[in-house]
């Protein structure tokens, strides 16, 4: 991929080098054998809560190609979805079977003999969280709620010791979090040991329940309490409410819910890959039916001269895909559902989609996925801006089952809609699941190596979207000229709509927009050069306002959408 | 072709000995014994409605026995002019301080057992947990409280409006076509103790929620009632394989659960077992029909424009036809609970 000019850039928080213990450390087991050069090809596998996703990487002329992919509702058997892949490729490709140890007759079977890289997405579980003040219990909720856990809080300041009680036994709990400020805020002395002891009463009633302690929480109460609790010490929670940048205590209560095969801390880990290899400031938004993750990598030089990455991963379970328990979550969907639909029918049937979420492929099935991934694109981004920024990025990718629903295209359309920046950005989707599981592996070289060498073939282009902001709408807003390998083409612009560019993936060229007002892209002005890719959508000329304004009315508001929609996906009406 | 089957998600259908749990909360006091044998209709523990908590000093012949453990049930303490204030009985939250905080409250309902079963675990007012002695169907939620009656199976056909009567008093039905809060609501004034249904869509569910609500805050309170849902929110027909366990179940005493979800039935009825090869299709324009697995049908563009792994499935009326894997379901034969 190309290097375009950035957008408007903000300073991405702290800068780390590769080995900074801060980027989630994948598991020891994750396959270190993808990079070793006698082995042939190997499998990936990304569980997810709906979608177990396969693919067959194998060597061709030295370095690493996907071979096969595809993906199967959760519960399919892994064995026979790869057996499928290693068939498909025998059948398609008898030779390159043959050459990688897969055809007939080769000695080991392909399904014992070659490593799997394996992701596996943990659902949000629940956690508990009491606190002496509504002071601590807001900064150990964010915290709590960034690191992907689905949260129930109180504090001892509101809530007697029943309803404390009462939270932290609910059927589904699974761990409970105390805590109090290091130092202990002048009111919060007092109340620490009674906490710890009403802790401990929970913890009594129900076995096997993990209790993390954060702060100076006394645990004498804990380790002598009944049916002895699983204690985890955690760092103390810092900082004022909303501020999430550095948050260790994120960090640990991220490692403490997932696995070191947790499928969404390994896409940090990929990211931070992804920016060192390509030079590129990285954002990947990863949206799944059990919750969501934003990542931003950011490269950087390194002390010892290379390149390092700086790596930021924030989760918000509110942002899974059919997620309608929050208010608001379901009148966002009917905003940007492009069919009419009562309301009552609307909500069967997401949520029928949250408990079967491969069904209602066909039709408006699609249209009702594409309008649900706008709105929890929306929750992701509302809740991440603060901590993550809004800052200029130059590569977009789409991560998790979500955006393998919607055809390519429309992918990017809802990108387009739904992240407004001035600026222009590279958008791809993770269509294979291989960011998941290759960022299992633990070696920052050997991920790199292998980011490197599957190339093009790890994200599916869907083009490039340049989105000025302050043009006039409905009026004549200036020229594009595209240059591409010696061809050059002219568009005019008209502000207020779509330009869409024929631009085939794996094409790339420069374009000069020369514009009558002054807009913003990145900075403010009428002539700028820039560096664009192409891929499934094209390049995308969004030249409307920022924030996207539409109509009240929801029959025009559904006509415009359909007409947007219709242009970058034109089966929808088949 | 058996193999390939295996990317068809599979759905347990029955699961043999299931462990459930009884919701309980601080204040309730449990009367059964783990270990103990227990009969459907039998109560097991005492529910308190309105639990309050209640602070009282530890008496002094109590504080040289050691702190009781949380969950403890602490007998009532009469008041001892100048000397101790007095405590309810109730269930001990925690001591602390001299002093113990226990729920306590007036009013206790009882908590029968669903099912014929031992008691294998109590988590003091959190959770009773029974081990059934017969096999559970798997549904998906249980809106309401457990129960237990007899299984009794309405026509396909039949207009609940018409056919929920009070000769149903006592028993579990089972409602095979649309179901409305308004159906609900009738089954619950006829004495009918639970609803069985193979969907149920959000508003009535919500209507359900909030008539349950009602009767929760009410002093009188009518029967529990239970509406175990098998499927989902939109309408669907039972699978013909539940079909078939209920068929065989009617007439029993079943209960309703709701941790796991499931319809309890008796040990002692022979159950049909689900063929392998059957699919069931839950999604699309061939949503509700069934049919036997043939193989993959490889990847095909759906209305839309989505391009999805499918399956070739025969129908059970002679058509072949490629059906996205997503629509389709299997039943397992029979898994284990935990």
């Amino acid at each position: 991929m190309s290097h375009v000019e950035p957008g408007a850039a903000e300073p991405l928080v702290g800068t780390r080098t590769a080995s900074s213990p801060a980027v989630p450390a994948p598991s020891a087991r994750a396959v270190a054998a993808p990079a070793d050069d006698r082995q042939s090809a190997f499998f990936t596998l990304d569980h997810g809560t709906a979608t177990l996703a396969g693919a067959l990487v194998g060597r061709v002329d030295r370095r690493w190609r996907l071979l096969a992919a595809t993906a199967f509702p959760a519960g399919s058997n892994p064995d026979t979805l790869l057996g499928l892949l290693v068939d498909r490729l025998r059948s398609a490709d008898p030779a390159r079977a043959e050459a990688i140890g897969s055809g007939p007759g080769s000695g080991a079977e392909p399904l014992v003999a070659w490593p799997r890289l394996v992701a596996t997405s943990v659902p949000a579980a629940t956690l508990a969280v009491i606190a002496a003040t509504e002071r601590t219990r807001a900064r150990l909720e964010e915290a709590a709620v960034g690191a992907g856990w689905n949260v129930i809080a109180g504090s001892a300041e509101r809530t007697d010791p029943l309803a404390l009680t009462r939270l932290a036994t609910r059927p589904g709990v699974v761990a409970l979090l105390v805590g109090v400020a290091d130092p202990p805020d002048a009111d919060e002395r007092d109340l620490a040991a009674e906490l710890a002891v009403a802790a401990a009463g929970i913890a009594a009633r129900r076995p096997g329940m993990r209790v993390f302690l954060a702060g100076p929480v006394p645990d004498a109460p804990l380790l002598d309490a009944w049916r002895a609790p699983v204690i985890v010490r955690l760092p103390a929670p810092a900082g004022a409410p909303g501020d999430l940048a550095a948050s260790t205590l994120r960090a640990a209560l991220a490692a403490a819910r997932g696995g070191p095969d947790d499928s969404r801390r390994a896409l940090a880990a990929a990211a931070g890959s992804l920016a060192r290899v390509l030079g590129l400031r990285v954002e990947i938004l990863e949206i799944g039916v059990s919750g969501a993750a934003r990542v931003v990598a950011s490269p950087g030089p390194a002390d010892d001269g290379g390149i390092a990455a700086s790596v930021q991963i924030v989760e918000v379970p509110d942002a899974a895909l059919f997620r309608m328990d929050r208010p608001g979550s379901v009148d966002r969907i009917d905003y940007w559902f492009t069919q009419g639909l009562d309301r009552a029918r609307l909500r069967d049937r997401l949520a029928e989609l949250a408990i079967a979420s491969w069904s209602d492929l066909d039709a408006d099935g699609a249209l009702l996925r594409g309008a649900a991934l706008r709105g929890a694109v929306e929750r992701l981004l509302a809740a991440t801006d603060p901590v993550l920024g809004h800052g200029g990025v130059d590569l977009v990718i789409g991560a998790g089952g979500a955006w393998s629903a919607v055809p390519a295209p429309a992918a990017a359309h809802i990108v387009a809609d739904v992240v407004r920046r001035p600026g222009a950005v590279q958008v791809a989707i993770d269509h294979a699941r291989l960011l998941g599981p290759i960022g299992t592996i633990a070696d920052d070289a050997g991920r790199d190596a292998l980011v490197a060498g599957l190339g093009e073939d790890l994200l599916l282009p869907l083009g490039t979207i340049v989105t000025p902001r302050g043009l006039r709408p409905n009026r004549p807003a200036g020229r594009l000229v595209l240059e591409t390998r010696g061809a050059r083409s002219e568009v005019e612009l008209v502000a207020g709509g779509f330009t869409l560019v024929d631009l085939p993936p794996g094409a790339s060229g420069t374009a000069e927009l020369a514009f009558r007002g002054t807009p913003e892209l990145g900075p403010r002005g009428r002539r700028f050069k820039i560096a664009v890719s192409g891929g499934l959508a094209g390049l995308l000329l969004d030249l409307r306002d920022i924030p996207l304004r539409l109509p009240e009315r929801p029959d025009r508001r559904r006509e415009l959408l359909g007409t947007w929609e219709r242009a970058l996906w034109p089966e929808r009406d088949a | 072709m058996t193999g390939s089957l295996e990317l068809v998600p599979a759905r347990a259908l029955l699961v043999p000995r299931p462990r459930i749990r009884l919701e309980l909360q601080p204040g309730d006091r449990v009367t059964a014994v783990v270990g103990e044998a227990v009969h459907v209709g039998e109560v097991v523990a005492e529910r308190i409605r309105d639990p309050r908590l209640v602070e009282a000093v530890v008496p002094r012949d109590g504080a040289d026995q050691g702190i009781p453990l949380p969950g403890t049930w602490v007998p009532a303490e009469h008041a001892l002019a100048g000397r101790h204030a007095g405590a309810p009985a109730g269930e001990l939250l925690f001591e602390h301080g001299g002093r113990r905080r226990l729920v306590s409250g007036p009013h206790p309902d009882r908590l029968h057992a669903p099912a014929d079963g031992r008691v294998v675990e109590v988590e003091p007012g959190v959770a009773l947990v029974l081990e059934i002695d017969g096999p559970g169907l798997v549904a998906t939620e249980l809106l309401g409280e457990p129960h237990w009656g007899r299984l009794v199976l309405l026509p396909e056909e039949s207009d609940p409006r018409l056919a929920l009567d009070v000769a149903l008093a006592g028993a579990v039905v089972v409602l095979p076509g649309r179901v409305d809060a308004e159906a609900l609501a009738r089954a619950r004034a006829m004495g009918i103790r639970g609803a069985v249904v193979a969907s149920l869509a959000e508003r009535d569910r919500r209507d359900l929620a909030a008539s349950a609500a009602r009767q929760q805050a009410g002093l009188h309170r009518l029967a529990p009632f239970g509406v175990l849902v098998l499927g989902g929110y939109l309408r669907r027909a039972f699978a013909s394989a539940v079909r078939s366990t209920l068929d065989a179940a009617s007439g029993a005493v079943v209960g309703l659960v709701g941790d796991p979800p499931l319809l309890l039935l008796p040990a002692d009825r022979q159950l049909p077992l689900p063929e392998l090869d059957q699919i069931v299709v839950h999604g699309g324009p061939e949503a509700g029909r069934e049919g036997r697995w043939l193989g993959p049908g490889g990847i095909r563009r759906v209305r839309g424009g989505i391009t999805a792994e499918t399956g070739l499935v025969a129908l059970d009326d002679g058509r072949t036809v490629a059906i996205p894997i997503g629509e389709l379901e299997r039943f397992a034969v029979l898994v284990a609970n935990g």
